[in-house]
């Protein structure tokens, strides 16, 4: 089928190689042409990307000497190409950074401290939530500006809840305790039916064909799940911030304990088997199947329900509380300066805009995220109810008893080993002492080691 | 029946039960490619899409620079396999035809380096892109595997010795060069196995996530597996869609296959050998 | 020196894309380093956390393991569907390219479909079992079949590939040595055993040592399907070196990973070498 002639095919093979080594790159990195300069703001979430966008076209239409790439990495390759961009100084000069990195990020030099240039610019950061705000510093040191924050809240499917006789009122005021379950594991016994129609407090439930659990539970470190939980039964899982691990505590143990129970005692949440990640469906994949009637889920997933179930079917109500009272993971992102950009004048002027009011209204208004200026919730929360969804419960577990991410050098250990054994937990092939004495060993070693 | 006629039966009819199962995976994801979110759920994997939508091309190509990923990989492996092809049939004749010191143990040492596993070069390689500045560049991805690989100058050079010498023995009493033999006589002679090296070399590169993975990081340059594992994750809950990538990853692969395929065929009966 | 010249462009290439990254990665691993960072020269204390390391050993098992679910499996397959189309027949070429068709497919895009087709609840192979009776597991997050199903990948991905390197071979056995053993009265099993096994050595050769040195390097189905779970049941070596250098950053300790997988690759093929001498002469000059 080589229908080229040797000749013919020699000129082609000698121009595209020279095609490959020489011509075919673009330039790397920022680059100045023209009195203009391009900047690189890197993000992960594709669901906000269209607000972001939006957003920087205010800020190029302000600034005409200012371009800026708006770069999308997924969350899976985020924290890789970050490292690797750093290792050959090929870096985004803004970009979104995340608690659970940020201890490792600033360790190695790799992010800005802003503290001087707030100074400077005069910028008020009394307009930020506080808690927020105190996770981004560090001693004298600020690494970044709240941009947005984000809870954990119960999502229902509305019909299913109607079905099980539940009201949106009842959802919101649950409770539960290691023992009898409480409140809460009898609303998910109405909600868990097996294949004949059967609840798991009845007789004859079988457990091996349930059409629809009560709820799904399925976060890769926890932030969805255990650590709610936790915070609930009154676990830490630090001593104090940059502090030791201290998940095999009791009052952690039993919470952990507590979620394996609503698996595999009580049979009302979905197997570990259809949960675990990262190989079990999404969230919002598996309620918009049917699978499960509630789940916990964070705000970010909101567009995610959005887009796979149908309008008006679903409904977003407050966690329940444990023996230790209500509570939430309370986490928020920001934007990271590059320590090495090219273009500090200017990635600062970015980094001004981003976390300034008239930017985070302009995305908080869009529906994309809740603000980190506190006073613009309400743009977010009516974006949401025009679209029929009320998402005050993620406010009130804002307001209420938190825990922030743990600050910790040795997050991507923890990580790792979190998700290789909270996977056997729920599937009942360790025990929750064993996995919180594994991970807690071998997080603290390498905080040790990596010093 | 007559046992023969009853064997000859079941031949055909396990030969098409195997045939169906290589075939069934890409037909079923060509199908998904055109169903709803909805229909995703609600019907089965060969379930004809009735009635077929675009949406999830066109939500594909509007939400996710797909073409822009399908540029860069052809750029990428159109020029890995022009080099290829290119070196490794100039190696592999210095090597089928020429006397030269240390020939044997050169050649020896590219063979043994068919067992260095891709991820043993992975960190260091990285290093000497990031040292060049070339990291994230369309060069970073073409030329480590431009110059010819082991395998390719193995499978060219086995070829080439089976092309009778007297051919070019004849040649060279007519006066002709080295290149004039390589271009008018040996490189013609051997299309085949240059046609099996190209497509080789082709569905490699289209294939290879590993190293972009690591030497690419924006957009400019990400290539459709980095791209697709990427929508992976951030499709989770639009099977859908994520199917349609994989169909349009998959198909272009078929079409050079399809093109190439006797020459494969033949070639792979010819190298597997010798 | 018109042979150098020929193969200069290569040599250059050999030499700095791979000569001198297998030097570095030497170096490498007696440092501990974060990829950002200052190397620290540590001596030999890579090698020795890799003894200590039951997570590496455990990486070692699952690849060993994977890659005795995937060969035999692949061989025999391929084996069966050589002698099938070893003989003159209508649409027999028509198979062979059917056969051949999944070689080329993406592995990552593989990936996504596997994870599809075994999908607990909606997917078509439980689907498929349920109307026999069967109610199957939930493949991708059980311990004991998520790495079967991913060497199912590539069981699927490469029978049809080697089994046109096996047909080849059996198409270049002479008709005749199977006459006289027809004359000699010899069975079907005998034959298949005493003459056609024997005789595919230098295919069977060829195909295995390629074969294994990819299966030893397993990473993009794992990486799209399991990410090395569920627990560690599909972390590869492979995947675990990835896993250090670009999760964890360790790159010091994944170089050390990486020449032990080097190593293994470097006995296992050696050791085929040395089985099939023994028995074939197999021309590589």
């Amino acid at each position: 089928m080589l229908k080229l002639t040797t000749r013919r095919f020699a000129a082609t093979a000698a121009c595209a190689a020279l095609v490959g080594l020489t011509a075919a790159c673009g330039g790397s990195g920022s680059a100045k042409a023209g009195g203009t300069v391009t900047l690189t703001y890197m993000i992960w979430q594709d669901s906000e990307k269209a607000a972001y966008q939006a957003s920087i076209n205010e800020f190029e239409k302000a600034h005409p000497s200012i371009k800026v790439n708006l770069e999308l990495v997924a969350w899976a390759q985020y924290w890789s190409k970050l490292q690797t961009g750093a290792a050959s100084r090929n870096m985004p000069d803004v970009f979104w950074d995340h608690l659970a990195y940020l201890p490792q990020l600033a360790k190695e030099g790799i992010v800005t401290d802003l503290t001087s240039k707030i100074k400077a610019a005069n910028l008020d950061t009394g307009v930020y939530s506080p808690k927020l705000l105190a996770q981004w510093q560090s001693g004298t040191v600020t690494y970044g500006l709240p941009k947005d924050w984000d809870t954990i809240a119960t999502i229902y499917n509305k019909s299913m809840l109607a079905k099980a006789g539940l009201t949106a009122d009842q959802m919101n005021h649950l409770s539960w305790d290691p023992a009898t379950g409480g409140s809460f594991v009898a609303a998910l016994q109405k909600l868990t039916v097996d294949a004949n129609g059967k609840h798991p407090n009845q007789p004859g439930f079988d457990a091996k064909h349930v059409k629809t659990y009560g709820i799904a539970l399925e976060a890769p470190n926890g932030q969805q799940d255990w650590w709610d939980f936790g915070l609930q039964n009154g676990c830490k899982l630090q001593d104090k911030a940059y502090g030791k691990w201290t998940v095999n505590t009791p009052a952690c143990v039993q919470a952990i304990q507590f979620e394996q129970d609503l698996r595999d005692k009580w049979h009302v949440a979905a197997p570990g088997s259809e949960t675990n990640t990262p190989n079990a469906a999404s969230l919002p994949q598996i309620l918009a199947k049917g699978d499960a009637a509630t789940t916990f889920d964070g705000d970010w997933d909101l567009t995610s329900f959005e887009s796979a179930m149908p309008a008006g079917s679903w409904g977003v109500s407050a966690l329940p509380s444990g023996p230790a009272g209500t509570g939430t993971v309370f986490n928020g992102l920001s934007d990271a300066v590059y320590a090495h950009t090219k273009h500090p004048a200017e990635a600062w002027e970015l980094e001004q805009w981003l976390a300034s009011p008239a930017s985070e209204k302009l995305v908080a208004d869009s529906g994309t995220v809740w603000p980190g200026i506190p006073t613009l919730n309400d743009g977010f929360a009516a974006a949401w109810k025009a679209k029929g969804v009320d998402v005050t419960a993620f406010r009130t577990g804002s307001e209420g008893t938190t825990m922030g991410y743990p600050l910790t050098t040795s997050n991507t250990t923890f990580n790792t080993i979190v998700l290789q054994d909270f996977n056997q937990v729920w599937l009942g092939q360790m025990t929750p002492q064993a996995a919180a004495d594994d991970v807690n060993s071998k997080s603290n070693a390498a905080i040790t080691s990596d010093n | 029946m007559t046992g023969t006629a009853v064997r000859r039966t079941l031949l055909y009819a396990a030969l098409l039960v195997g045939a169906l199962i290589s075939v069934a995976p890409y037909l079923m994801t060509l199908n998904a490619s055109f169903k709803t979110t909805q229909g995703m759920f609600s019907t089965q994997a060969w379930t004809p899409a009735h009635p077929a939508t675009f949406s999830n091309f066109a939500s594909l190509w509007s939400q996710y620079d797909m073409s822009g990923f399908m540029v860069h990989t052809l750029i990428v492996s159109v020029a890995i396999t022009v080099g290829q092809v290119l070196f490794c049939s100039l190696s592999a004749y210095a090597f089928a035809r020429m006397e030269f010191p240390g020939r044997d143990l050169l050649f020896w040492a590219f063979v043994a380096t068919m067992m260095v596993p891709q991820i043993v070069t992975l960190v260091p390689l990285f290093l000497i892109m990031s040292h060049f500045q070339l990291t994230d560049t369309y060069r970073a991805l073409i030329l480590p595997y431009v110059f010819g690989t082991p395998y390719g100058i193995f499978l060219v050079r086995q070829y080439f010795r089976t092309i009778p010498p007297d051919l070019e023995a004849a040649a060279r009493i007519d006066g002709a060069g080295t290149w004039t033999i390589l271009w008018r006589i040996i490189l013609p002679l051997s299309r085949p196995i240059l046609a099996t090296l190209a497509t080789v070399t082709f569905v490699n590169s289209w294939n290879n996530l590993l190293w972009p993975l690591m030497a690419t990081s924006s957009e400019r340059t990400t290539v459709i597996t980095v791209g697709i594992s990427a929508l992976q994750g951030q499709y989770a809950s639009q099977l859908n869609i994520v199917l349609t990538a994989a169909a349009v990853a998959l198909l272009p692969l078929i079409a050079v296959f399809l093109v190439f395929q006797r020459h494969i065929v033949r070639s792979i009966a010819l190298t597997g050998l010798k | 020196m018109e042979a150098y010249l020929l193969i200069g462009p290569s040599l250059a290439g050999f030499l700095l894309f791979l000569v001198v990254p297998i030097i570095g990665v030497f170096a490498l691993s007696l440092f501990s380093w974060d990829l950002v960072g200052t190397p620290q020269f540590v001596g030999l204390a890579n090698y020795r956390r890799l003894a200590g390391d039951g997570a590496a050993w455990t990486a070692v098992g699952n690849t060993v393991y994977y890659v005795a679910l995937n060969i035999p499996a692949q061989t025999v397959l391929a084996l069966l569907l050589a002698l099938a189309l070893n003989r003159k027949m209508r649409g027999g070429k028509v198979f062979r390219v059917l056969f051949v068709l999944p070689w080329m497919a993406m592995p990552v895009a593989l990936g996504i479909i596997w994870t599809w087709a075994f999908d607990p609840r909606h997917g078509a192979v439980n689907h498929l079992l349920s109307l026999v009776g069967i109610a199957g597991p939930n493949w991708l997050t059980s311990t004991t079949w998520a790495m079967p199903v991913i060497a199912s990948v590539n069981v699927w991905q490469y029978t049809g590939y080697t089994m046109l390197f096996l047909l080849a071979g059996l198409q270049a056995i002479p008709e005749q040595i199977y006459e006289a053993a027809a004359v000699d009265g010899v069975s079907a099993v005998q034959r298949f055993f005493k003459i056609t096994l024997p005789l595919l050595r230098p295919s069977m050769f060829f195909v295995l040592i390629t074969n294994v040195i990819g299966s030893f390097q397993l990473f993009d189905t794992v990486f799209v399907m399991t990410q090395g779970g569920p627990g560690t049941s599909t972390t590869t070596l492979n995947y675990y070196i990835y896993q250090q250098a670009f999760q964890l950053f360790h790159a010091g300790y994944a170089a050390t990973l990486a020449i032990v997988l080097f190593a293994m690759i470097l006995l296992v093929t050696a050791g085929q070498f040395l089985y099939f001498r023994k028995r074939t002469v197999y021309d590589f000059s």
